[in-house]
């Protein structure tokens, strides 16, 4: 019996790959281990957009490699990485692959297996060498089967990505769930790699994604998130050949209509150049389509804008909080901000705080500005001092909070639908979130509610946790 | 083009039009593109990818892209070096910046800077007829890259270290001089300095945000 052990770093579409390497590796008959040291073979899925994040995988492989001096171990990479950094890990690593070529992973280990005896010295050896050797030893891989290793060419990065979307995933949990619909980027935001490290965007089949979700409906799952990096170019890359990612919505909440279930459809990151008023009235007119919408804005600056080459303005990003007013006035607004880009001056930075304070975001992910090794802002001087960015990042918190304070304030004495996702940081409570993806916690130690729905009554709010009764447990 | 088909693109022709800036041409294929979008080139062996505006026109059966040599740059520095018949990795077409079809016979102002005119070399070998003005800001005359291809009274080059262009001084001061009918759609490429500059006279004078569009290079 092998184990294996999987370290996932970074954002949502890294945890829904990780899903399908461990059905992968699952179907090949390796045990999961949360602990790595027990492993025979670890993984880890990079992400490219800090270099925090890169420098933990070089932690890593620097670990499991002293490892090696004293077991068999065959050590894998995969997910987002820049151009640069693949090369380096291919002398540290067992296996490299691009995340769309992982229906070849059990031909990768089943060929590593093979040489996992001189893979022991491999640190010290070039990749050349490493084939050499490999080549030598009888009904080893023929040389063009490891090619995937080297890995060179982005314009090869997605080549298979359809073969990676039908291997069906490992779900993390039982009533929650990602379904990738679309990878890659061709946005080339100034202060993003994702373009670099993931390729141009390809989108899935529609059939393909609405199976997908027909079957995990029917599993009873309740939440399900599409994913993507620019959702609403969904469709694009294929002409007339492929719906639209407003008509793909349609068919989602026609199915739900359909199916009775009960279910919340959320979806992330939508793009505000390629969001029109059509995505909206489409999801005001369906029960499962959640009233929930993540608008990154970045700034609220038309210049910062310029900079970050985002392809919108602040009158086009107020156009879309327009059309959430007028036709899902009940939904929430989550966001993505960065302060102290480059060259982001006062008076710009106020800009943004405007946006906040007139927006009225629920949620903001608010991210002090580091250039990202590989993206174009890198190579541009980050000239706002730390000490700046930490009161730009200060000053948008405190806009959120009150915002959200007077939202949350609202919900008291209301009660809310919502889905118990696990137990709560507060002993003996669980924590759940609406249909807007506000969390409430509500004391309960009946661990058989998580993952259903249920309603409360809000009783008590601060701008960061919300409080709730229990009133009733929905039967599915 | 489908990318999967994996073709090589090839060096056709390199123009030299300064020390340090060249035309790379080389194979098509079937790469459609659609003026004003930039592809991503690099050394066939390199990792190593850069974002490069389409020189050349959409009915033209080959690729071009104007390339800079920059001192502390990477790439550009590989393809100073390359020589016709080397092989170099191109990736599909991408980008917003472009005419609209409902645009296409509006005033047009294109504003570069440096080899931000690589996209209006495009548009306008691309597109007959077009009723555009190019302003072109660079620091010596020689720098006005193949100009004679647009005609005498629609290029005009801002220069501003020698006094043998159209006009001396920066594309900004040409702004501040001259007024720019409110009704005329802007164009804007180049570093982000001149960009947010211009758009900012721009606005002085009465141009709408929506009639402004940009591309910085980096």
């Amino acid at each position: 019996m092998i184990k294996y052990h999987l370290v996932t770093l970074g954002c949502q579409m890294n945890m829904s790959d990780s899903e399908r390497v461990r059905a992968v590796l699952d179907g090949l008959g390796y045990i999961w281990t949360d602990k790595e040291e027990e492993a025979g073979l670890v993984g880890i899925l990079a992400c490219s957009v800090r270099q925090k994040a890169i420098d933990k995988v070089y932690n890593r492989i620097s670990k499991w490699n002293k490892w090696k001096d004293k077991r068999n171990l065959i050590t894998f990479v995969s997910g987002c990485l820049l151009p640069a950094d693949r090369d380096k890990f291919l002398k540290l690593f067992d296996l490299v692959f691009p995340m769309s070529e992982l229906n070849q992973f059990p031909d990768m280990i089943r060929q590593y297996g093979v040489v996992t005896p001189f893979g022991l010295e491999q640190e010290h050896s070039s990749e050349k060498e490493v084939i050499k050797k490999a080549q030598a030893i009888p009904d080893f891989v023929s040389p063009k089967k490891i090619e995937f290793n080297t890995g060179k060419k982005m314009s090869e990065l997605n080549i298979h990505i359809e073969d990676f979307w039908d291997v069906e995933p490992n779900y993390a949990s039982n009533f929650e769930a990602f379904i990738p619909i679309q990878n890659g980027c061709d946005k080339f935001c100034t202060f993003c790699a994702v373009p670099y490290t993931r390729g141009r965007e390809v989108s899935r089949s529609s059939e393909d994604i609405l199976n997908e979700l027909k079957r995990i409906v029917d599993q009873g799952f309740k939440s399900i998130t599409l994913l993507g990096q620019n959702v609403n170019s969904y469709g694009l890359d294929k002409g007339d050949e492929e719906i639209s990612f407003t008509e793909l919505l349609e068919k989602i909440g026609e199915y739900g209509n359909q199916s009775g279930k009960e279910f919340w459809l959320y979806f992330t990151s939508p793009h505000p150049r390629d969001m029109g008023e059509e995505v909206i009235e489409v999801i005001s007119k369906y029960n499962c389509l959640a009233k929930q919408i993540h608008l990154p804005a970045q700034s609220g600056d038309d210049n910062v804008l310029i900079r970050m080459n985002r392809k919108h303005s602040v009158d086009k990003y107020w156009q879309i909080i327009h059309a959430i007013h007028k036709h899902i006035p009940q939904a929430t607004i989550f966001t993505d901000i960065i302060v102290g880009f480059t060259g982001e001056t006062d008076e710009q930075f106020q800009n943004t705080l405007k946006l906040m304070e007139e927006v009225k975001f629920n949620m903001a992910y608010i991210a002090m500005y580091s250039p990202r090794p590989g993206a174009a802002s890198s190579r541009w001087s980050n000239d706002i001092d730390q000490e700046i960015k930490k009161k730009r990042l200060h000053a948008s918190s405190e806009v959120l909070r009150k915002h959200s304070l007077v939202y949350n304030k609202k919900l008291v004495g209301q009660s809310r639908k919502v889905l118990v996702k696990g137990q709560d940081r507060k002993e003996g409570y669980l924590s759940a979130y609406t249909e807007g993806r506000i969390v409430v916690r509500f004391k309960s130690t009946n661990t058989k509610q998580i993952g259903s729905f249920v309603d409360l009554k809000i009783t008590s709010a601060t701008s960061l946790s919300i409080e709730g009764e229990l009133i009733e447990t929905w039967k599915d | 083009m489908n990318l999967r088909e994996n073709k090589i693109f090839k060096i056709q022709e390199i123009r030299e039009l300064t020390e340090s800036a060249f035309v790379l041409r080389f194979d098509r294929h079937r790469l459609n593109f659609v003026a004003g979008q930039h592809i991503l080139i690099g050394l066939d062996e390199s990792a190593e990818l850069r974002e490069y505006s389409v020189y050349s026109g959409e009915k033209d059966n080959f690729l071009e892209v104007l390339v800079k040599e920059v001192e502390d740059g990477s790439v550009s520095k590989q393809l100073k070096k390359l020589k016709v018949g080397d092989p170099i990795q191109v990736e599909s077409a991408v980008g917003f910046f472009r005419i609209g079809k409902e645009d296409i016979d509006k005033n047009l102002l294109f504003i570069a800077s440096g080899t931000g005119i690589a996209p209006f070399h495009s548009f306008v070998t691309s597109y007959d007829d077009l009723n555009y003005t190019l302003l072109h800001g660079i620091r010596y005359a020689s720098e006005a890259y193949e100009s004679d291809i647009y005609e005498n009274h629609r290029y005009i080059s801002c220069v501003s270290k020698d006094n043998k262009g159209t006009f001396q001084g920066r594309v900004t001061d040409y702004l501040k001089e001259n007024k720019i009918d409110k009704n005329t759609l802007v164009y804007l490429c180049g570093n982000s300095d001149m960009i947010l500059e211009s758009k900012d006279l721009l606005e002085e004078q009465g141009i709408s945000n929506e009639h402004i569009f940009t591309e910085v290079y980096f």
